[in-house]
């Protein structure tokens, strides 16, 4: 008879859909289809991380969504090229690095057309990417190396999983991605080929494990056996006699064949612990992390990316992977 | 003769039902046409097939995409691999001394021939890279004791077969990295076969792919193809639940009372042009990513359409009914318990049966948003490595699904409210069977209940 019967039954219905579990704690990390960070799922698989006692969460992600994820607070930890970590340090939430994966050592790729051989034969013609991060940077530096103005091509902004696609309906002449990516753009259109890879410019891309400066604080001892296991599995991956397991588990990741998969791990320098050491050196040219920051934050701030010069050394800290080196012997 | 005439005739009636064998037959022949078509489209050499689908494909020198079987090129493009690909074994043949190879490029030649293994079934799809197996069926095509038919070597290639077979068979029986030889091996020559377009696979291959989806244990941390099914069905079904749940019953008072009519539809009127997808930011912004924003996407875009499906249905009520009800002097909640609801029930059931296929329209979008999930996730995945024939699968399966749950549901419709008079023949046997013993109790105490 009284309709008022109703509403409370609707109350409850609506603080039924809001509500969710709340459960958290292990170490929340973001990963997406870099082979330098699907790395990690090396780690994941075999169990690394249990043996070293630490309870993480990866969570796998398109690249952007990751680093929006990072800013929304969803994760504590990201894996990011220098470069994006500036720009989201700049327009989002500022992170620090305690460890270097790689350096891109041919996966960023501007792939073309058949027909365009060089970065000079771009004039005019359209560029497909994804604006304002890492394959922009690599397309800036390309033709400003080959001395051609950054005005003279026109970029069609494009998310870095959607610009195969893109390439093959010939909606672009041009586009600039890493692998998988530019691999499946180089199949979707036979013919065409790189014409700037980053192996042109080595270390302007370096790839990084960021996480926020609040969580490394509270819970340093954690991200310690976190760059513990990532050195597991770096000496894993570097050991050729592992090199079809490496493939097996990578490739299954990102939904491609292991044969498919192989040139990926070319084009990506994993590093070792012996090796990393000089990359946290200080110089201005592009060997060392806080070298190619500089260069980049030069770039994003020339191009508008962002305003203001960041400070960089806030964003580097190199004492956990130093830490672990003098544990193993390794003089800094 | 007469029955055969017959049969040609009376299909094409104004306005007039054909024969239930008929409507069953016609309803098959709209299923199979479709396939039909696409089984000519697919068989039929001659018709379309621009591309050249890969059988057997070899890694060219400085040239880093790698092409595996399976893949869809053209066939200029097809035609340079078979061209670059001969111009390098004769190269080979030609220098002296021949030049150094490193072994592993050697055991990635070798695994040239798994996709003929994988193709033969004699070597499962995950074990693209057991040596061991592949060693061995260079030996058995070279000597003769395995043939391969499906695709079936080339000349060519079973020359170069042998050839290989030659410089390796001397250094071990058994297949061990260390004892591949230090010079190159001959490549063998790509293989293909018209195909078309890599969006339109062909039936056979999207059932397999489909089968082996189904089928797969999925790496750690992965979901498997069940899982990612009942995934996409919980945020669907609960979507539609908290949709009927808020909007049945607001539709229902929205029919009855003028006030609440008055006070709710033309909001909800003007709310339901807003398409639901412009609130997927907003909806993850809230309530976090996870399915709570897919299951609110759902129940957006369910919950306007059903209030005012509902109130209309209730409008439709029987005047009659009411009045009658009111004579033999029913209090207002008698009337919307007891007349109300009871007879708007039928049409209610059939509201929400079709609203429920309403709810399907908007999975791929709530799967979309946020973190990617279910089926769609899948669809998304392997639509952009461009591996159509796994993405049809799912597509089908979402269709099978919503035709089958109607089919069923459109079904009960007539066990449950027989007096519609919608039942079929046996749906009506059925109910019969069901009602039995209560017929028969209900006998029994009529019979004890007549003085005799």
């Amino acid at each position: 008879m009284n309709p008022n019967r109703f509403l409370p039954l609707m109350v409850v219905a609506m603080l039924g859909l809001a509500c969710g579990p709340g459960r958290a704690e292990p170490l929340k990390i973001g990963y997406s289809d870099w082979p330098g960070w699907v790395a990690w799922e090396i780690g994941i698989q075999k169990g690394w991380f249990k043996e070293e006692g630490v309870e993480v969460d990866f969570q796998w992600f398109d690249y952007v969504p990751s680093m929006d994820a990072y800013v929304s607070g969803k994760i504590d930890a990201v894996g990011m090229t220098n470069g994006d970590a500036l720009v989201t340090g700049a327009t989002g939430k500022p992170s620090v690095a305690f460890l270097l994966n790689d350096f891109s050592n041919g996966n960023d790729m501007v792939v073309a057309a058949p027909g365009i051989e060089t970065l000079a034969d771009l004039k005019g013609k359209k560029v497909g990417l994804e604006e304002g991060f890492v394959p922009h940077l690599l397309l800036l530096s390309g033709l400003e190396k080959a001395g051609i103005s950054a005005d003279s091509v026109t970029v069609v902004n494009t998310p870095t999983n959607e610009t195969p696609q893109v390439m093959a309906s010939k909606a672009v002449d041009a586009i600039s991605a890493w692998q998988p990516s530019s691999g499946q753009a180089l199949k979707a259109v036979p013919g065409s080929k790189p014409i700037f890879t980053s192996a042109d410019a080595p270390g302007i891309i370096y790839d990084l494990m960021y996480v926020s400066p609040e969580s490394l604080e509270k819970r340093r001892a954690d991200w310690m056996k976190v760059v513990k296991v990532w050195y597991r599995i770096a000496d894993y991956i570097r050991d050729e006699k592992n090199l079809d397991d490496v493939l097996k588990i990578l490739s299954a990741r990102v939904k491609v064949t292991p044969e498919e998969y192989e040139p990926f791990l070319k084009g990506t320098y994993i590093l070792t612990l012996e090796e990393v050491i000089k990359h946290w050196g200080q110089s201005d040219d592009l060997k060392t992390i806080i070298g190619s920051s500089k260069k980049v934050d030069d770039f994003n701030v020339k191009f508008g990316v962002y305003d203001k010069p960041q400070d960089l050394a806030k964003y580097l800290d190199p004492s956990l992977t130093l830490e672990l080196a003098k544990e193993k012997g390794i003089a800094p | 003769m007469r029955p055969l005439a017959s049969l040609f005739k009376g299909w094409f009636l104004i306005r007039r039902d054909l024969s239930s064998s008929r409507r069953l037959f016609l309803t098959a022949v709209s299923f199979i046409l479709p396939l039909a078509l696409w089984c000519f489209v697919s068989y039929v050499d001659w018709i379309w097939h621009p591309d050249i689908k890969l059988q057997l494909s070899s890694e060219r020198e400085g040239n880093s995409t790698v092409f595996t079987a399976g893949d869809h090129i053209s066939p200029g493009y097809y035609q340079e691999m078979v061209v670059a690909t001969r111009a390098e074994n004769t190269r080979l043949l030609a220098s002296t001394p021949p030049p150094k190879s490193s072994k592993r490029a050697n055991q990635k030649l070798l695994r040239q021939l798994a996709p003929v293994a994988i193709s033969h079934d004699w070597l499962p799809y995950t074990e693209a890279q057991n040596d061991a197996v592949i060693y061995h069926l260079w030996r058995d095509i070279a000597t003769g004791t395995k043939v391969p038919t499906d695709p079936a070597l080339t000349p060519e290639n079973l020359d170069i077969v042998k050839q290989n077979w030659a410089q390796l068979a001397p250094l071990a029986a058994d297949f061990s990295l260390a004892s591949l030889p230090e010079t190159p091996l001959l490549k063998l020559i790509p293989q293909g076969l018209p195909a078309n377009p890599v969006y339109l696979p062909a039936p056979h291959e999207v059932w397999r792919s489909g089968w082996r989806d189904f089928k797969a244990t999925p790496p750690e941390g992965e979901l498997s193809m069940t899982q990612r099914y009942q995934h996409s069905l919980r945020v669907i079904l609960l979507g539609f639940f908290w949709a009927c749940v808020i909007g049945v019953p607001i539709g229902i008072l929205c029919g009855v009372f003028d006030f609440f009519s008055k006070l709710f539809e033309p909001f909800v009127d003007f709310f339901r042009y807003m398409p639901a997808p412009t609130f997927s930011t907003l909806l993850v912004a809230v309530l976090l990513a996870g399915d709570a924003p897919k299951i609110a996407l759902v129940f957006i875009g369910t919950v306007f359409q059903m209030i005012l499906v509902v109130s209309k249905t209730t409008r439709l009520l029987d005047p009659s009914l009411l009045e009658a009800a009111q004579t033999l002097g029913a209090s207002p909640r008698q009337m919307l318990t007891r007349v109300v609801i009871p007879g708007i029930l039928p049409n209610l059931y059939n509201d929400l049966r079709i609203l429920l296929g309403w709810a399907w329209t908007w999975l791929v979008i709530a799967e979309l948003i946020g973190v990617k999930s279910g089926l769609t996730e899948f669809i998304e995945t392997q639509g952009r490595f461009r591996n159509f024939d796994r993405v049809f699968p799912v597509i089908i399966l979402i269709g099978v699904t919503g035709f089958v749950t109607d089919q069923i549901l459109s079904w009960l419709h007539g066990i449950i409210f027989p007096w519609t008079g919608r039942g079929n023949p046996i749906a009506q046997a059925f109910l019969r069977f069901l009602f039995w013993p209560f017929r028969q109790l209900s006998k029994l105490s009529d019979r004890a209940g007549t003085p005799t």
